[in-house]
Parts: structure tokens; C-alpha cells; sequence
């Protein structure tokens, strides 16, 4: 399988602050990959590098086999939504069609208009009189009609109502399908629960570092949820690794990432969901991070 | 790309465009009447300069202050389209929309940044050419145009300011990310930049003519010439200006006495003062840049403008390409 996305110890650094730290991922082609992790945990930082908005204080990434740059043969490649959907709040939707298709050499203008007109959403009218959701609409139907092969939405849902993100992520998937393969997709969020449901393929952030990544089934068959009333870990944790663990007077709960069966008769293993996955990996990673932080202060 | 340019200051622009029209319409029509007497004064006076100079030739009061109207068109341009030009993408974040699209930033900022100056040489070129032209009686009857005034309104000057006015908002707003802050910049510094120039740099462009004379006769320097100064010098290099209002502290002992006619307002012989200070030394100076010089005064002070213009234009460039968005 080819790889779109590829990153090796990429790190950026604003000022005195680690935006990102030693991130080293990769992403299949054709996958539509989760970017997941709480706020200030570097996803924004991450996909505008990849965008070729902002340039790595150290390491390398390669998108579509090269290094995100400011040429058009690569920014034609790539769609990049930001989180503060920027549009000209003064021009219609029909003005920015127009805009990009002066300004990219390969568009599909009628894309966006039969998307926006699916949606029933005005084309003549300024994007800053519609609702947010529309605003997003119109958007992500620009993006789209570049045509990218890597698609990149920093917080898509944000600013969405429940209904607002179902057409959004029906537009996305419908977008995944119509390509057949040929998009990757990366979408960022604080919350699982938004992009559970369409993403194949996760990367997760906490404190400016990768935590985990890859494909999700694959994740979820390694990691088990381990419940028992033995409260010496010790003997788990010689074979596994606990990410997670949870004590209380009666029993222990522990989520772990398995390496090779589990034989203790003390434990029951239990499948992990996803939300569980990525919020005990969240609570590990800040931890450490916190405790980062401490050694660090200590240190100076 | 020029028309996301034209989609985004078409308004700007046709307001632009017709407080110009408007402009040039009241010019020309006060430029023809105000041609048309002076043609009248020539035929009444005959080449008589003494009556061309005792009738007044400006009347209407608010067309005559129009050349100095001009002076802030530069810097008003470059505050309302230069300062923005880069700074408000980015406060909006329309920056991450503009550089998402498969077009380089350098071929961006080349586009709008281009149109822009294009525009603002336009303004500051088509305002000369009219101030210019209303002048030619004002300039025939004073006999010069490079007094400081005149000079910054008319001829190609104008055109200077004007572009480099619209790349330091550009730069300004580039370089602060924000469109409220570059204003003030432009405001400043071009005001302030303007003043250091023509007070302090422009009267040396070219060394200037200076002229000695015996006090007891006169000197008056060509009327084309820009006159820096005129006055008494004594041997040692003692000046006092036309005027003689500072006569009183430097005068010599020996023409101390003559000191109460002129110092006081009495009515003292200046002649004998002018004899006693020739007595001891003293010369008449005039210090002036001769008419000949106006054009290439003008080349030298518009080609200042647009060098530092160019400047700060590449400054912009080498930092748009380089910044993380």
C-alpha cells in the first residue's frame, strides 16, 4: 500500500513553546485518518506542516512522496480547510468559485456548484450573511474542488450543530467514495465521537506528542480492557503494558496494549472501545507531559 | 489572480476613481479661468513686471489650496489599501484560504502587490500632471517651481511618494501581521521621512551655487532658483540673514554705534551699516540652486522614493515566502 502521509521526529517550536515534539507517523493512501487529541496538543501544528503553511523547526515530512512546499504542482495536490474557515466574508460563493478557478490550474467548478446546490445553499448571497454551517459548506466544497489527493480539515466540526456536521461528514464521505482510493483524508478533533463513525485510521496527540497511531481495528484488537480483584499489577506488566489504570477498594481495572495472551486467572479481559483507547492514551500522555514539565522546572 | 485583485478593490477603486474626477473636473475648470487671466494681466501690463507682480493672480480660495491637498493623497492611500494589503489576510485568516490554492505566495503578493503600486503611481501621477498644469500661471509668475511647495506637488515627485507611501503600508502590515498598527507606521514614518528629506537632504543634492558680494552694492539671485539663503558673512564665518534681526548680537564694536537706527526700528541708516560691516570684512552671500537644476532635483528625489520603495517591497517579499502562515 502506498504511503500519503509520512513523518519522521518532525518538531516545531514557537519561541519557547514545543508545538510538536519528535512527531514520527505514517498515513496509508486512501485512508481517512482521525487526528485526535486534546486542545494545544499540536494537531493544528501538524497539519499546517503538511499543508505547507508553516515549515518544521526540525525533522521531515513527506506528503505524496515529497516535502510540502510552496509550488504548484504540490499545493494542487493538497486541500487544506482551517479551523477558522476562511473565507471573504464579502464575496459570494460564486466569487470564490471564481477565485479558484483562476488561481488553480486543475478545479472542478462544477462540483462546488452541485454540491452547494444540493445543499440548497445561496451562491450569489455574501458568505458572511450565511450560518456557519453553510459557511463550512461552501468551504469544503472549494476545497474539494481542487480536486486534492490529501485532504486536510483542522477541526471541521467546531463551529457545527449536529445536523450541520452530518451533511458535512455525509459531503466528506461521499467525497472518500467518489474517489475511489485516491483521497486521504485527515481530520482533526478534540472529541472521537465526531469522526468514530468515518475514520479508518487514527493518529493521537497529547502534550506535543504522538501518543499512538495506525489503523483502528488493528489498535483495538491490541489493546484489552483488563478487570480483576488482584491489586498487585506487577505480574501484567511484566508481559503487557498498562496504559491505564484504575484501582478501587473491590477491584482494578486496567487498560492494556497485549503482548501475547493473557493468562493471569485473577483478570477478565474485556474488548476496549475506541473513546476508551484514546482517553486513556489522552490521560497518559498529559501525564507525562505534566511530569515533563515538572522535571524541566526542576532542572532550571 | 488580478481578478481576485480587481474582485477585492473594485469598490475602493471606483471611489478612488471618481473623488479623482471630481478632483480633476473643479481643477480644470479653475485651471482655465485662472489661464485665461493671466493671459488678460500679460496683455495689460505689457512685459511690465512690476504690474504683473502688484495684481493678484490666485483667487479662489479653496482650488489654490489644492496642491497641498494632494500631499496627503500618497499617505491616505497607503494607510486604506497598502497597510491592509497583506495584514488583514491574515487577521481574517483569508491568508490560509489564498495560500491553500495551487499558486505560489511569491506569484500572490507579485499580483496584488504589483496592481497596488501600479494603482498608487497612477493617483500620484495623474494629481501631478493636473497640479502641474494648473500651476503654469502661478510658476510663470513667480518665475520657479522648485520652492518647497511646488516642487513636492508638481512634476514627477508626486509619483515617487505615492508608490513608496503604498510599499511601506505594505511592508508595515506585512511586518506588524496587523492593519491598525501599519497605519500608524505609514502615517509616521512617511510624514516623518518626507520632512527629514526636503528640510535636511533635498538643499544638498547637488552642492549649491553661493554667491559673494560687496555689501555696499545688491545681489539678487535669478527668480528660476531655489534660494537657500542670503544674507551678511563676516571674515570669520559670523552669518546673518536677510532680515538683520540677529544683527545686534554679532555687529563688530566699531559699527556698534550705527546699531540703533536698524536694531530699534528708528530708522537708522542701513546703507551706512552695510558700508561700516564691508569696512571690517564682511561680504554679502547668496546661497540658492540655480532653475536649471529643478529636474534634476526632481529625478533625484523621486529616485530616492522608489529605491527605498523597492526595498521595502523585497522585504515583504523574502517575509511572506519565509513566514509560517
Amino acid at each position: 500500500m502506498n504511503t500519503a502521509i509520512e513523518t519522521h521526529e518532525l518538531s516545531k517550536r514557537y519561541r519557547r513553546v514545543r508545538a510538536l515534539t519528535g512527531c514520527t507517523v505514517t498515513v496509508p493512501q486512501g485512508r481517512v485518518c482521525a487526528l485526535v487529541g486534546p486542545n494545544g496538543a499540536g494537531k493544528t501544528t501538524l497539519l499546517r506542516m503538511l499543508a505547507g503553511l508553516a515549515s518544521p523547526t526540525s525533522g521531515t515530512a513527506s506528503v505524496l512522496g515529497g516535502a510540502p512546499r510552496q509550488d504548484p504542482g504540490f499545493l494542487s495536490e493538497i486541500g487544506f480547510l482551517a479551523q477558522e474557515i476562511p473565507l471573504y466574508r464579502r464575496l459570494s460563493a460564486e466569487d470564490h468559485i471564481r477565485i479558484g478557478a483562476r488561481m488553480n490550474q486543475r478545479w472542478d467548478a462544477s462540483l462546488a456548484h452541485t454540491r452547494l446546490a444540493e445543499l440548497r445553499i445561496p451562491l450569489d448571497q455574501p458568505v458572511g450573511t450565511l450560518s456557519g454551517g453553510q459557511r463550512a459548506q461552501v468551504a469544503l466544497a472549494l476545497t474539494l474542488a481542487k480536486r486534492p489527493r490529501v485532504l486536510l480539515l483542522d477541526e471541521p466540526f467546531a463551529a457545527l450543530d449536529p445536523l450541520a456536521r452530518q451533511n458535512f461528514l455525509a459531503t466528506l464521505t461521499s467525497a472518500a467514495a467518489d474517489a475511489e482510493g485516491g483521497l486521504t483524508l485527515v481530520l482533526s478533533s478534540h472529541l472521537i465521537t465526531d469522526l468514530e463513525r468515518v475514520c479508518d485510521h487514527i493518529i493521537l496527540l497529547a502534550g506535543s506528542r504522538v501518543q499512538i497511531y495506525g489503523d483502528i481495528d488493528t489498535l483495538l484488537t491490541e489493546h484489552k480492557v483488563l478487570v480483576g480483584s488482584n491489586h498487585d499489577t506487577a505480574a501484567i506488566e511484566r508481559t503487557h503494558t498498562v496504559v491505564q489504570a484504575v484501582a478501587t477498594a473491590e477491584r482494578s481495572t486496567l487498560l492494556v496494549h497485549l503482548n501475547g495472551p493473557v493468562t493471569d486467572p485473577a483478570y477478565q479481559a474485556e474488548d476496549v472501545t475506541l473513546e476508551e483507547l484514546v482517553l486513556a492514551y489522552m490521560g497518559a500522555g498529559e501525564a507525562s507531559a505534566a511530569k515533563h514539565l515538572t522535571t524541566v522546572g526542576e532542572g532550571s | 489572480m488580478t481578478w481576485l485583485v480587481w474582485r477585492q478593490y473594485r469598490a475602493q477603486g471606483a471611489i478612488a476613481f471618481g473623488l479623482l474626477a471630481a478632483v480633476a473636473a473643479v481643477v480644470l475648470i479653475d485651471g482655465f479661468q485662472m489661464a485665461a487671466h493671466w493671459h488678460s494681466m500679460l496683455v495689460t501690463c505689457a512685459g511690465n513686471s512690476a504690474c504683473l507682480e502688484g495684481q493678484p493672480l490666485v483667487g479662489n480660495g479653496v482650488v489654490s489650496d489644492l496642491p497641498y491637498v494632494s500631499l496627503i493623497v500618497p499617505v491616505v492611500l497607503g494607510m486604506l489599501w497598502g497597510a491592509p494589503l497583506v495584514a488583514h489576510e491574515l487577521e481574517t485568516r483569508t491568508s490560509d484560504f489564498a495560500w491553500a490554492q495551487s499558486v505560489t505566495r511569491t506569484r500572490w503578493l507579485t499580483i496584488k502587490a504589483g496592481w497596488l503600486l501600479l494603482a498608487a503611481a497612477v493617483c500620484g501621477g495623474a494629481l501631478a500632471a493636473l497640479t502641474t498644469w494648473w500651476s503654469a500661471p502661478i510658476n510663470a509668475w513667480q518665475g520657479s517651481a522648485f520652492e518647497p511647495g511646488p516642487f513636492d506637488t508638481q512634476g514627477i515627485v508626486p509619483v515617487g511618494y505615492a508608490v513608496f507611501a503604498m510599499a511601506l503600508g505594505i511592508a508595515a502590515g506585512t511586518v506588524a501581521r496587523r492593519t491598525l498598527p501599519a497605519i500608524a507606521v505609514v502615517l509616521g514614518g512617511f510624514i516623518g521621512l518626507r520632512l527629514l528629506i526636503s528640510d535636511v537632504l533635498r538643499p544638498h543634492y547637488i552642492a549649491a551655487v553661493t554667491h559673494y558680494y560687496s555689501l555696499t552694492s545688491s545681489f539678487t539671485p535669478p527668480t528660476s532658483a531655489w534660494v537657500l539663503g542670503q544674507g551678511a558673512i563676516s571674515r570669520t564665518g559670523v552669518v546673518v540673514p536677510q532680515g538683520w534681526g540677529s544683527l545686534g548680537y554679532v555687529v563688530p564694536a566699531a559699527c556698534r554705534s550705527l546699531l540703533a537706527g536698524p536694531a530699534t526700528g528708528k530708522g537708522g541708516s542701513m546703507s551706512a551699516m552695510f558700508s561700516c560691516l564691508q569696512a571690517h570684512g564682511w561680504r554679502g552671500f547668496a546661497s540658492y540652486q540655480p532653475g536649471y537644476r529643478y529636474w534634476p532635483f526632481q529625478g533625484i528625489e523621486t529616485g530616492i522614493y522608489v529605491l527605498l520603495a523597492a526595498a521595502l517591497i523585497a522585504v515583504t517579499f523574502a517575509i511572506v515566502r519565509r513566514r509560517d502562515a
